[in-house]
């Protein structure tokens, strides 16, 4: 199986004093840069946090939240930054996933509001009544890679239900066939499908839900293979569903079963050899990436674990590969880092658990 | 004279010229960019080893080095969502993870060797735990910072429990002399047998108690005078130096030459008394710091002299690197951030024999983190985050 060690030192510290929010896509584009969106001052506690972007100001330099939208060179070095509401189009209250399309153009889901966190700090620092709600995300945006914005399918607070052929509901993710200049969307918290357009015009094409009788529950991920295959993260049952771009089922597999709550299967990435021949799923509930076979689907052994060091965990939620083979993990929650695992090349899996 | 050996010589003369030259820049550069003889310090990311169990950590909020240069830390399970607990649901909702034991102790390597903690017979377990320290006769004392927590407790390195001093519920305030008022940080004079005492979240004082007994030997406010729990608000750096504590006092810490370092953590300061309590000198820092404030945790260099003092501010994600006699702040390493070297709410710090310094985060950040001294040099005024030369 494909081996990794955590490389602690990438990327580079934030310049400015910047710190990310809970991330929730990661990307590696064409120039083996990466690509990473989080979700903000809203994801941060201002009494504890980002302390210099108060008003007063708490704290002297430390910290301000990071712009939402980040690139890094391979060296792990901001490289570009940009995001936040603009002319012409719905910021997203809460980003989702991510993708780079083969000409540059960064796709952003817009997922929100955030799933709240139960628990976190209880009775510390967080605290207070919550407010309503507001319109939810329903949205996908694309931006030129230095951020200019392109194209919006769907609109803030218009939400459309699984049949709807112009309006979503809280995407969470989106992949780009560049060949056939398509765009899949993972739609999403509160519909079932998955949903495709013209990635030019934004025009609606096709949708389908799951196969068999239990519909989509969180479909977290959609991503194309080599190959043809869509896959689809059905988060909250634990599987992945695979079909041909067309939406025929090809066949499913069920990943650490007995997983509960916000379910296993969070996001995936292909292995960089020309078969990809392995699949990584990232489980922000198990605190672990698994690495799967990706014809068979079987489960051949695992990276990470929970905790705040190095290689360890925190809802990590996004997983992207780059041209080397090395991996790249967004975490969400309170886990809120990009790491980056270098590929080792090929290993027994005797560590059926790395870290 | 050959002409080869003109072009020697000439070359020699070059080479020295050049090398003057990068000795003047050098010069010259160290002190445009103000850089500063201070140790220095490097993070070890891999320092611990990963929690064996599947084990977590909550807010880490006190940690303490035995005379075996073993780490203590102690931190609140119970702080852990669950979604990071999930294993420890009811039923679980995934394999991973579960809360690790209140105490933790870890040998040099950073291997977990010993766990232990939590309610028991004899003792009330704080409803808070706060700080973590091991004395000179290898007891562990640790307090506690809920509103209810009025008293302190001392166990054995395997964590009997030993002795309880004050009771849970029962605080009297600033001038009783039986309770505590949410205790931050305990120390214990070895030469005395003493226990100075961070008195606290609720009380606006330090005290100090018979190690054994518990037996209150004195108590003192700010500049000494009598503490005074009349509320003063929040603090104003404009405003005229506060007359008592702010809330927590979060440290009181005895140099080897008798002096105490006090952490009035709000006011951004730290105060400096004599070992029976008579002020000797202040110093702020980071004054326009409001909230959490400044001056969160202080410890010692392992010179004997102690000539230099680290003190975490978990506010501005630092930890400076002081002067002890002068109190003037040389350099800085730190900032915010969830990658090695960085802090979310560094809360506690300490040093070992080698003169390598532990810190853990309290809030998000929830890490023991291990910063390695690497001597005396050269190093920036603001040194960011300490990464290993390459």
């Amino acid at each position: 199986v494909p081996t990794f060690q955590v490389d602690p030192f990438w990327p580079k510290p934030l310049p400015n004093h910047w710190l990310f929010g809970s991330i929730t896509g990661v990307a590696v584009d064409a120039q083996n840069h990466v690509w990473v969106v989080h979700r903000g001052a809203p994801s941060m506690t201002a009494r504890t946090e980002i302390g210099a972007a108060t008003n007063p100001p708490t704290s002297e330099k430390c910290c301000v939240p990071a712009p939402q939208v980040m690139r890094f060179d391979p060296a792990g070095k901001v490289v570009s930054h940009w995001g936040g509401p603009g002319d012409g189009y719905n910021w997203p209250l809460s980003p989702g996933g991510m993708a780079v399309d083969a000409k540059g153009n960064v796709w952003i889901a817009a997922a929100g509001p955030a799933d709240p966190l139960p628990g976190a700090g209880a009775g510390r620092g967080r605290g207070g009544a919550p407010a309503a709600p507001p319109p939810p995300d329903a949205h996908v945006l694309k931006f030129s890679g230095d951020g200019k914005f392109l194209l919006q399918i769907g609109k803030a607070g218009e939400t459309g239900d699984d049949t709807s052929t112009t309006a979503l509901h809280r995407p969470t993710a989106v992949d780009v066939d560049d060949t056939a200049n398509e765009v899949y969307v993972a739609d999403g918290m509160n519909n079932h499908r998955i949903v495709v357009f013209d990635a030019g015009s934004g025009k609606y094409k096709r949708h389908w839900g799951a196969n068999g009788p239990t519909p989509f529950n969180a479909p977290s991920c959609v991503k194309l293979s080599k190959d043809g295959h869509v896959y689809v993260c059905d988060r909250r049952n634990n599987r992945i569903q695979v079909f041909r771009k067309d939406g025929t089922f090809v066949k499913e597999a069920v990943v650490a079963k007995d997983t509960r709550g916000e379910g296993s299967v969070w996001s995936v990435a292909f292995s960089n050899d020309a078969k990809q021949q392995f699949l990584y799923v990232a489980d922000g509930a198990n605190q672990k990436v698994w690495v799967l076979q990706r014809d068979t689907l079987a489960t051949l052994s695992s990276v990470g674990g929970g905790g705040r060091w190095p290689g360890h965990f925190y809802g990590v939620s996004s997983v992207a590969v780059d041209s080397a083979g090395n991996l790249y993990t967004g975490e969400t929650y309170e886990g809120k880092r990009l790491q980056k695992f270098v590929s080792k090349g090929m290993g027994r899996p005797a560590a059926k658990e790395q870290r | 004279m050959s002409a080869r050996r003109t072009l020697f010589i000439g070359t020699s003369f070059l080479t020295a010229l050049v090398a003057l030259m990068i000795i003047e820049r050098a010069l010259a550069g160290e002190a445009a960019q103000g850089t500063v003889q201070a140790p220095r310090f490097e993070v070890d990311p891999f320092w611990p080893k990963p929690l064996p169990n599947g084990w977590v950590m909550g807010m880490a909020i006190g940690v303490g080095v035995d005379s075996n240069d073993h780490v203590w830390i102690v931190h609140r399970g119970d702080t852990l969502s669950p979604l990071e607990t999930a294993a420890d649901q009811n039923p679980p909702t995934a394999g991973c993870c579960r809360k690790a034991p209140p105490v933790l102790e870890f040998d040099a390597a950073g291997n977990l060797v010993g766990h232990w903690g939590g309610p028991g017979e004899g003792y009330e377990w704080p409803l808070s735990n706060h700080g973590i320290f091991v004395d000179h006769k290898n007891n562990v004392w640790i307090g506690g910072n809920d509103a209810k927590d009025a008293h302190i407790l001392k166990f054995t390195k395997q964590g009997k429990f030993l002795m309880q001093f004050g009771h849970q519920g029962k605080s009297g305030g600033s001038n009783d002399t039986t309770t505590f008022g949410r205790v931050a940080k305990i120390y214990v004079d070895p030469k005395t047998n003493e226990a100075y005492i961070a008195d606290g979240y609720g009380n606006k004082r330090v005290v100090v108690i018979d190690g054994d007994t518990g037996k209150f030997k004195r108590y003192w406010g700010a500049y000494g005078q009598k503490p005074d729990d009349t509320n003063i608000g929040p603090y104003d750096p404009s405003a005229p130096p506060a007359k008592q504590f702010r809330t927590p006092v979060h440290c009181a810490d005895l140099s080897n030459d008798g002096l105490v370092y006090v952490c009035d953590r709000p006011n951004d300061r730290l105060q400096v008394f004599k070992a029976d309590g008579t002020f000797v000198k202040e110093v702020f820092v980071a004054p326009k710091t409001l909230g959490d404030g400044s001056t969160w945790d202080v410890a010692f260099s392992k010179d004997p002299q102690q000539k230099y003092m680290y003190l975490a501010d978990g506010k501005n994600e630092k930890i400076y690197v002081m002067d002890r006699q002068s109190l003037e702040i040389l350099t800085s390493f730190g900032d915010g951030g969830r990658q090695p070297g960085q802090f979310f709410a560094v809360h506690s710090i300490a040093t070992d024999s080698k003169g390598n310094i532990f810190t853990t985060e309290t809030y998000e950040g929830r890490r023991l983190q291990k910063f390695v001294y690497k001597g005396i040099g050269a190093v920036p005024r603001e040194q960011g985050t300490v990464w290993p030369s390459k």
